[in-house]
C-alpha cells in the first residue's frame, strides 16, 4: 500500500473555503511543522501553530480551521489520530475526560462528593455570612408576604380578647430588647403552635396559649422563637433553600418561578437540628437572665409533645418542625 | 422560544455520502442525519455539570458551547456537519445580565409594588431588543459548509413580534395568540439567511389556528381528567392534616400530566408546520415528525429521568434530538455547492467579532 512513511499519513477530508458552500474533496498530510492540503486544482500549506483543531466528539467530524476562516472536515478518525500522533498534538484534559470511562466515573464520584460537601458545609456557611447583609426592606417584604400566605391558607383570626393580647404583648416587651411584633391567630388544624418570621414577627396560636396555662410558659416559647430571629435562622434557611431551588431548576433545565416559590419555601423548610439547639440555648440564657428556669421551656416541649401524640390526626403542630424533642427536653432540664 | 437554528437545520450524511461535484439539477431530498450517542454525550454532560458546580455557575457558558457543538457537529446534511462558534465569554456576559435583571425584578417587587411594576415595564421594553440580539447571535454563530447563518431582523419587527402581538393577544383573551405565534415565527425565519441566501416563511395564520384548536381540545380534555383527579385527592384528604402534605404532590402530578399531554403534540406539529412552510432560496424543507412518536419518547424519557434521579437526562436529550432532526429533509432545487457567503460576511472578517462584542446571548 504505502511506499513511504509520509504517504501512510494521508488523511481524507472535505475542504470548504469559507466563501461558498462548495465542498472540495482533499487530502491532508504533514510537511515538517506545517499541514499540507491538496485538492483538485487547489493546494495550501499552513504552519501547524496557525491551525485550530476542534475537540473529538465521537463520530462527529473534527474540524481543522485555517486562520482565514476556511476549514477542513475530517471523518476518518483513525487516520487523523495517526497524523496527530506524528505531530505531537494532545487534547485538553476536559476534552479527554469526557470520553474516558474512568474519567467519567471519577467526575461522577467527585460531583457527588462536591454536592454533598456544598449542601452540608458550604451552603450553611455562605447563608450565615450572607443573611445579615440582606436589605431590611427585603426582609420585611418577605415576612409580610409569608404571613399573608399563612393567613390565607392555614390560620384564622384569633379569638383571644384584645385586652389579653395587649397584656401578653407588654409582658413580652418587658422581657426582650430585640425588635419584634407579637401577633395572635387561631390555629385550627395547625393546633398549638408558634413561629417567628425573619423580620421579628412572632405568631402564636390561641391553642398554644391555652396549652401553656400561664404566661411564663408562653414567654419561654417566645424566647425560643426570638432565638431564631436573633440568629437569623429564617433568612438563612430561605437563602439555602433558594440556592438549592436555583440549582434544581437549572439542573432540570427550566429557569423561572424560582423566586416565586420563596415564601412557600420559607413555610415548608423546617429549621435544622443545629438551629433548634441554638434557639434553645438562646432561650435558656434569656430565661436565666430573667431569673427564671430553662425548665419552663422543657415543660412546654413536654406538653406539646404529649398534645401531638394525643392529636395525631388533627394536627401535630409545633413539634413537627422541631425534631428530637425528648433529647431537647433532657438538655434543657440538665441546666442549672 | 423556538429558535429556528436550534438542533434543526443541518448537514450531510455519514452513510449516504453525496458527491459534491454532482451537477444534476433535478430536485433531490437530502435527509438530516444525527449521529450523537447518549453514552458519549453523558461524558460531556457530567464533566460540564461538575465544572459548573465547582465554578459556581461560571463554567455554564463554556458548558453551553460544548453542548451545542456536540449537537451541531453530529448533525449532518449533504455530507457536511453543522458547527457552532459562540464565544463562551459573550454567553457568560449575557447570563450575568440575565441573572441581574431577574434578581433586580424580584427584589424590586419585594421592596415596593410600584418599583416592581416600573422595573417590569423597563424589562418589557428591553426584552424585544434582547431577543433580537439573541437570534442574531445564535444565527451568526451557526455554520454549515463553512458559511455562517445570519439574522437581519430589525428593532421595529422585534417590537411587533415580541411586544405588540403578545399584548394584543392578552387583551383579546388570547384569541389572537395563534396569530402572535405565526408573526413571531415569521419574524424569526423571514429575517434569517444562510450565507447570502434568504429564508422565506410562508405558513398561513389559519394553520396556526388549526394547530391551537386541536391543542385547546387536548387541554380541555386533560384539564377535565387531571382536575377530576386532583378533586378526588382533595376530597380523600379533606380534614386529615397528615395527608395534606400530599396536596402539592397531587398538584405537581397534575401539571406533569398536562405537560405530557400538550408538549409532544405542540413540538411535533409546530416543527412540521414551520419547516414544511419554509424555503431557503429555491430549496425547501419537509418535516414529518409524528406526535405519537414524540409522546412515546417524552413519556419514557420522563420516567427514566425520574427513576435515575436525572442521570438519564443526557440520553433523553439525544433521543429527542435524533427523532426531531431526522424528521427533517432538505428538498434541494440544485447543487448544494452553489450557496455563497453573505455580503456582510464577505465585507469584513471583523463582522463576527463585532457581533460577539455587542450581541449578548440570553437564554430564554
Amino acid at each position: 500500500m504505502s511506499t513511504s512513511p509520509s504517504e501512510a499519513l494521508t488523511v481524507a477530508a472535505l475542504y470548504f473555503d469559507g466563501h461558498s458552500a462548495r465542498a472540495w474533496p482533499a487530502t491532508l498530510s504533514l510537511d515538517g511543522d506545517a499541514l499540507l492540503l491538496a485538492a483538485e486544482g487547489l493546494s495550501r500549506r499552513a504552519p501547524l501553530a496557525s491551525l485550530r483543531l476542534s475537540e473529538p466528539m465521537g463520530a462527529a467530524p473534527r474540524l481543522i480551521t485555517f486562520d482565514d476562516g476556511a476549514h477542513a472536515e475530517v471523518r476518518d478518525h483513525a487516520a487523523l489520530a495517526r497524523l496527530l500522533g506524528a505531530s505531537g498534538q494532545r487534547d485538553r484534559l476536559t476534552v479527554r475526560s469526557a470520553f474516558d470511562l474512568r474519567m467519567v466515573a471519577g467526575a461522577l464520584a467527585l460531583l457527588v462528593v462536591v454536592l454533598w460537601g456544598a449542601a452540608r458545609y458550604g451552603l450553611p456557611w455562605a447563608a450565615e455570612v450572607a443573611a445579615p447583609r440582606v436589605p431590611e426592606a427585603v426582609v420585611t417584604g418577605l415576612s409580610r408576604q409569608t404571613l399573608e400566605l399563612i393567613d390565607e391558607h392555614m390560620l384564622a383570626p384569633s379569638t383571644l380578647a384584645d385586652a389579653e393580647q395587649s397584656r401578653l404583648r407588654s409582658v413580652l416587651a418587658g422581657r426582650t430588647t430585640l425588635s419584634h411584633a407579637l401577633v395572635f391567630r387561631h390555629g385550627g388544624a395547625v393546633g398549638p403552635n408558634a413561629f417567628a418570621l425573619p423580620d421579628g414577627t412572632l405568631v402564636v396560636t390561641d391553642e398554644l396559649i391555652e396549652l401553656a396555662g400561664d404566661d411564663e410558659r408562653v414567654m419561654a416559647v417566645l424566647m425560643h422563637e426570638l432565638g431564631h430571629v436573633e440568629r437569623r435562622h429564617g433568612m438563612r434557611m430561605l437563602l439555602q433553600g433558594s440556592v438549592v431551588a436555583l440549582f434544581m431548576t437549572w439542573y432540570a433545565g427550566d429557569v423561572s418561578s424560582v423566586i416565586a416559590m420563596a415564601p412557600t419555601a420559607l413555610i415548608q423548610s423546617g429549621y435544622s437540628r443545629d438551629m433548634e439547639r441554638e434557639a434553645d440555648d438562646y432561650a435558656a440564657a434569656a430565661l436565666r437572665a430573667q431569673g427564671r428556669s430553662p425548665a419552663l421551656l422543657a415543660d412546654m416541649l413536654q406538653r406539646l409533645s404529649e398534645s401531638a401524640d394525643r392529636g395525631r390526626k388533627d394536627g401535630g403542630g409545633w413539634l413537627d418542625s422541631h425534631p428530637d424533642s425528648a433529647q431537647r427536653i433532657e438538655r434543657l432540664r440538665d441546666r442549672p | 422560544m423556538n429558535n429556528p437554528f436550534e438542533n434543526t437545520p443541518s448537514s450531510a450524511a455519514t452513510t449516504t455520502f453525496i458527491n459534491p461535484f454532482a451537477a444534476d439539477t433535478a430536485p433531490r431530498s437530502e435527509a438530516l442525519v444525527f449521529s450523537g450517542r447518549g453514552g458519549e454525550y453523558f461524558g460531556i454532560w457530567i464533566v460540564n455539570l461538575l465544572l459548573t458546580v465547582l465554578t459556581l455557575g461560571i463554567y455554564s457558558a463554556w458548558a453551553k458551547v460544548r453542548r451545542l457543538q456536540y449537537f451541531h457537529r453530529h448533525t449532518t446534511l449533504g455530507g457536511a456537519a453543522f458547527d457552532y462558534h459562540g464565544d463562551p465569554r459573550a454567553i457568560l456576559k449575557g447570563r450575568v445580565i440575565g441573572f441581574l435583571l431577574l434578581l433586580g425584578y424580584n427584589i424590586s417587587f419585594e421592596v415596593s409594588p410600584l418599583l416592581g411594576f416600573l422595573v417590569l415595564g423597563l424589562l418589557a421594553a428591553a426584552m424585544p431588543v434582547l431577543l433580537m440580539r439573541s437570534l442574531r447571535f445564535r444565527a451568526l454563530n451557526t455554520s454549515w459548509r463553512g458559511l455562517r447563518f445570519g439574522f437581519d431582523g430589525d428593532q421595529r419587527g422585534a417590537y411587533r413580534a415580541f411586544l405588540m402581538w403578545p399584548l394584543l393577544s392578552v387583551f383579546t383573551l388570547y384569541l389572537l395568540a395563534p396569530m402572535w405565534h405565526q408573526r413571531m415565527k415569521r419574524y424569526q425565519l423571514d429575517s434569517a439567511r444562510f450565507g447570502a441566501t434568504r429564508f422565506e416563511f410562508t405558513a398561513p395564520v389559519s394553520a396556526f389556528y388549526r394547530m391551537y384548536g386541536v391543542l385547546l381540545l387536548l387541554l380541555l380534555l386533560g384539564m377535565t381528567m387531571t382536575g377530576g383527579m386532583v378533586l378526588l385527592v382533595i376530597e380523600a384528604i379533606e380534614g386529615s392534616r397528615e395527608l395534606a402534605v400530599l396536596m402539592p404532590i397531587a398538584v405537581l402530578l397534575g401539571w406533569v400530566a398536562l405537560f405530557l399531554l400538550i408538549q409532544p403534540y405542540l413540538t411535533a406539529r409546530l416543527q412540521n408546520l414551520v419547516w414544511n412552510h419554509t424555503r431557503l432560496g429555491a430549496h425547501r424543507f419537509e418535516s414529518h415528525a409524528r406526535a405519537r412518536t414524540l409522546y412515546a419518547i417524552t413519556f419514557t424519557n420522563l420516567v427514566a429521568i425520574v427513576c435515575t434521579l436525572g442521570f438519564f437526562a443526557p440520553f433523553a436529550a439525544i433521543r429527542t434530538a435524533r427523532y426531531r432532526i431526522e424528521s427533517v429533509t432538505l428538498v434541494s432545487a440544485g447543487p448544494l455547492d452553489d450557496f455563497v457567503a453573505g455580503q456582510k460576511q464577505a465585507v469584513s472578517a471583523t463582522g463576527e467579532e463585532t457581533a460577539d462584542i455587542f450581541d449578548v446571548d440570553i437564554a430564554l
